[in-house]
């Protein structure tokens, strides 16, 4: 090192070190410096595209915000709507996007507890995904772009409710005329993830998804947070703030942040401890 | 002893004995084999591995997180070696980054069959998810592997050097002129050792925090959800020395094997292993306290999920592989190395031959025990693996021995100037080293003005960006909707009139309730409803609750008036409103009226933002200008010992 001397075409005050001489200079400081620039370029271009994606998902100005109410006051377990849905979207058995657990209950006995996809409005699976094949729409649907989907699993991994299931193998030939695969109607593909969609395809007509409209004892309400109704697959039809409010609705696990949009209405002794 | 190295390091280039081709062929047909097995199940899917939805990560990353880890103790035994000036390392160094450029090809290679849609790999570089820990591991893994082949390349510069000009007989043509090509201009003079050394040091330095980095962001992708055992905050720390204590056993398998193999035993001891062994100990029994860190507070407090799954481990089906990890992949090791009669060359490679694969099967652990575990019902799924995934898992093992051997058929297997330059500091003194890297204390600092602004602008540029993105995220002001008047219209039914008016805001319904004869009703309970189409036609009816009627036949509702009225308009334009009244045994009588709705509020009401939420932008530009700055440097440092073989002209005679 030099020592502290001044120098002419230094100004008083800044350390030596800043004004050594221009041949020395060091390719490392100018790397530094270049280097700067270019990582500024690139985080640029990348955050911009991280940013279009988040305003994607959170517009105020949503017309809809879909939501689902489980009564498990009414669920008998009898597994209609994992059926339909099933029929709806041609899965093989065990890909039951919206299961029917057995639960155990605070005293001794189980209870039904179906659960499709929760619609978290803060995803894990969506932020865990390394290539951002899952995308929240407007109206807070989390949905798996099958045509981006690279079967990392990470989200199944991440996902708290077990509601995401692979293609292991070749999925099922197609039992209706073959369409274009959709994030709101995917199409299985060898490899990919799927999961329960709301039946997103069905919403914006003003039908109900095929779980709702499968369910005899009317356990499942599909709903709008933003028009507040919610509409059962037998006709009850509800204020749903009123409804939330008065059976005095929870969220399963509310305790991870995850903001699910699936609300359930207990009152039969049942517990939502969950297992984790 | 300075022709001794020079002999030894071209051994393999000669012609190879029948045992190599027999090794060859037999490790090539298990690799053959393995890429069978891929094949096989790329075509099934990953079915056919035995991965099912409550198995959905299992074998395929253990053998990721196992072969890259594997890699760092290369790199790191060998930087820091190289960083603390210690001189018996300077026959292994070649192994061992060697053996850390192999495994971490092997290991990023293995990412290929975890995946379910490999063709669509690439689609990490062109859409990748900044939030993703998976695209940081890909990005880690990426620098470290660049970072480790530096590592490598360096050193062959001079080896390349003095094998190519005063052996090259001896080589092939091809690989001759491979020599030349990266040692083209290297004669040795004091500068281009000064230069390569600093590049060195600084390579050293630099690929440890980067080995940690990579080992930290694999135990944060499984550490970031929140399955019991991966939401670990110890996970990071544990890899890492999980990573380093199954490279320096792996070190010691293959410095062995390539001792017993090509006769290395003037230039590697005894002592070499037992050196070794020693940084294996230390490490052992740095992993067994983090293992019990690790496992300690979950099953101190069990949480529901976290209690089933250390039971599941530490005494349910699991149990005994865990049990027997812990015997013969921690203490036994230890107890080798601990006990002065197996402190021995044997010893030495049993304990490490012990915890290669005792570490493979702790990571099969880590991994199957929580992704099992089925976090709705508590319960846990099996895995079955097939033969593919065993299969692709021995072809991987196989393909370390295969890889190395062909790698140093081309390249020289010891680090001959470094040996040289040792045996004759040797005679000097002991602490005479005049070989350590002494150039990344040494260097020139300082630059010109115009890097300084240049550097200054840089970081402007950042802090501008990370300005926009703050403005970015702030809200604009939405204008209230103007208030107007409201207009009502009404239809007339036998019986019953509603009638509805929006003032201020809030929806006041009113229906006049008249008996048969016209009198008014008073004393019943009319029931509002307001009609949606929302959910198909015909519109449905939404009740929104009931009010009484007074002494003049009049009931009163308004909306988001009271608690029990919580509904108000949540769209504007026409809305219909519906009132009814059934008495008892009569049809029942309804009106509608439909309301323009001028003041609509929507009843949704987001969550608010997690608290930590925006730092994530901040994180990613911190990042990718870290990533940035070292792979330039990385990049520089080739550069620089580039430029000095070509600037340096006069030919100094190689005395290294």
């Amino acid at each position: 090192m030099q020592p502290p001397t001044t120098r002419p075409d230094v100004p008083a005050g800044l350390p030596a070190d800043v004004a050594l001489d221009k041949h020395q200079m060091l390719s490392r400081r100018n790397v530094l410096a270049t280097l700067g620039l270019t990582a500024a370029g690139v985080a640029l271009a990348m955050v911009n595209y991280r940013d279009e994606a988040q305003a994607a998902t959170t517009s105020k100005a949503a017309e809809h915000a879909w939501c689902m109410v489980i009564d498990l006051r009414m669920c008998d377990g009898c597994k209609l709507c994992t059926l339909a849905c099933r029929k709806r979207h041609n899965l093989r058995e065990e890909q039951t996007w919206i299961n029917v657990y057995d639960m155990p209950d605070s005293v001794g006995g189980t209870f039904h507890m179906p659960r499709p996809c929760m619609m978290c409005e803060d995803p894990p699976c969506m932020y865990i995904c390394p290539v951002g094949a899952n995308l929240r729409t407007d109206e807070g649907l989390v949905l798996v772009d099958t045509d981006a989907c690279i079967g990392s699993r990470a989200c199944m991994a991440a996902c708290p409710y077990e509601a995401r299931y692979f293609n292991w193998t070749e999925p099922p030939p197609p039992k209706r005329l073959p369409m274009a695969s959709t994030p709101q109607m995917p199409v299985a593909k060898k490899g990919t993830v799927g999961k329960c969609v709301f039946c997103a395809d069905r919403l914006p007509h003003g039908e109900l998804p095929a779980c709702v409209a499968g369910c005899p004892m009317g356990v499942l309400y599909i709903g709008d947070l933003v028009t507040d109704v919610a509409v059962s697959g037998i006709g009850t039809t509800v204020v749903l703030s009123e409804f939330l409010r008065d059976n005095d609705a929870v969220r399963y696990k509310e305790e991870l942040g995850t903001n699910p949009r699936v609300y359930y209405i207990l009152g039969h002794g049942q517990n939502l401890g969950g297992a984790a | 002893m300075t022709t001794g190295a020079r002999e030894a390091a071209l051994r393999p280039f000669g012609r190879p004995s029948r045992l190599w081709w027999l090794t060859i062929s037999a490790l090539g047909a298990v690799v053959l084999a393995g890429l069978v097995a891929w094949v096989v199940q790329l075509k099934g899917g990953m079915g056919v591995a035995g991965y099912t939805d409550h198995a959905f990560w299992a074998i395929y990353i253990a053998d990721v997180v196992t072969f890259i880890g594997v890699s760092y103790g290369g790199a790191v035994v060998s930087a820091i070696l190289r960083l603390t000036g210690a001189t018996w390392r300077a026959p292994l160094t070649r192994l061992a980054e060697g053996t850390a450029v192999v495994t971490v090809l092997i290991g990023a290679a293995l990412i290929v069959p975890h995946i379910g849609s490999p063709i669509r790999l690439w689609e990490l570089l062109i859409r990748p998810n900044l939030s993703a820990p998976v695209f940081w591991d890909f990005v880690a893994v990426m620098t470290y592997t660049f970072g480790s082949i530096v590592f490598f390349a360096l050193p062959l510069v001079p080896d390349m050097a003095i094998l190519g000009r005063e052996h090259g007989q001896q080589l092939g043509r091809r690989q001759a002129s491979l020599f030349a090509a990266v040692s083209r201009g290297w004669v040795g003079a004091p500068q281009q050792r000064r230069v390569l050394a600093g590049a060195l040091g600084l390579v050293s330095i630099m690929i440890i925090p980067l080995a940690v980095s990579v080992h930290s962001v694999l135990a944060w992708a499984f550490a970031s959800t929140s399955r019991p055992w991966w939401h670990e905050s110890v996970w990071g720390p544990q890899f890492v020395v999980a990573a380093l204590y199954s490279g320096v056993a792996l070190v010691i398998l293959v410095v062995a094997g390539f001792r017993r193999g090509y006769h290395l035993e003037a230039f590697i001891t005894e002592r070499h292993f037992v050196r070794l062994g020693f940084v294996m100990a230390t490490l052992s029994a740095t992993y067994i306290y983090l293992t019990f860190a690790d496992l300690l507070p979950g099953s101190y407090v069990a949480d529901r999920g976290t209690a089933a799954v250390f039971s599941e481990l530490l005494v349910g089906r699991l149990a005994l592989w865990f049990w027997m990890f812990a015997v013969f992949g921690g203490l036994l090791p230890l107890l080798l190395i601990a006990l002065p009669w197996t402190r021995n060359l044997r010893g030495m490679v049993i304990a490490a031959a012990l915890v290669v694969p005792m570490m493979w099967v702790k990571r099969i652990l880590m991994v199957v025990g929580p992704a099992t575990y089925d976090t709705m019902t508590g319960s846990f799924g099996r895995y079955h693996p097939t033969w593919v995934p065993v299969a692709i898992t021995l072809a991987a093992t196989a393909a370390i021995p295969l890889l190395l051997m062909l790698l140093f058929r081309v390249v020289p297997l010891l680090s001959i100037a470094e040996i040289e330059e040792m045996e004759k500091a040797e005679g000097v003194g002991p602490t005479a080293e005049p070989s350590e890297p002494a150039g990344h204390d040494g260097r020139q600092v300082g630059a010109g003005k115009a890097h300084r602004v240049a550097g200054a602008t840089g970081v402007l540029l950042l802090v501008a960006l990370l300005g926009l993105l703050g403005v970015g995220t702030g809200d604009n002001a939405q204008a209230a909707p103007p208030r107007g008047a409201s207009t009502s219209a009404s239809t007339s039914a036998p019986g019953i009139t509603i009638t509805g008016v929006q003032a201020g805001g809030a929806v006041q319904l009113t229906a006049t309730l008249t008996g048969p004869r016209g009198h008014p009703t008073a004393d019943v309970a009319v029931a509002f409803a307001f009609s949606t189409t929302q959910f198909g036609s015909p519109a449905r009816l939404v009740p929104l609750g009931s009010a009484t009627t007074d002494k003049v036949g009049i009931a009163r509702l308004t909306l988001g008036g009271d608690a029990d009225h919580l509904y108000r308009p949540t769209a504007n334009g026409p809305q219909e409103f519906v009132a009814t009244y059934a008495a008892a045994g009569a049809t029942p009588v309804t009106s509608a009226t439909t309301i323009n709705v001028t003041i609509a509020r929507s009843a949704y009401h987001p969550a608010p933002p997690k608290p930590l939420a925006s730092v994530g932008n901040v994180l990613v530009v911190v990042f990718f200008a870290i990533v940035a700055a070292i792979w330039l440097t990385l990049g520089a440092q080739v550069w620089r010992v580039r430029r000095v073989c070509r600037g340096v002209q006069k030919p100094t005679p190689s005395s290294a």
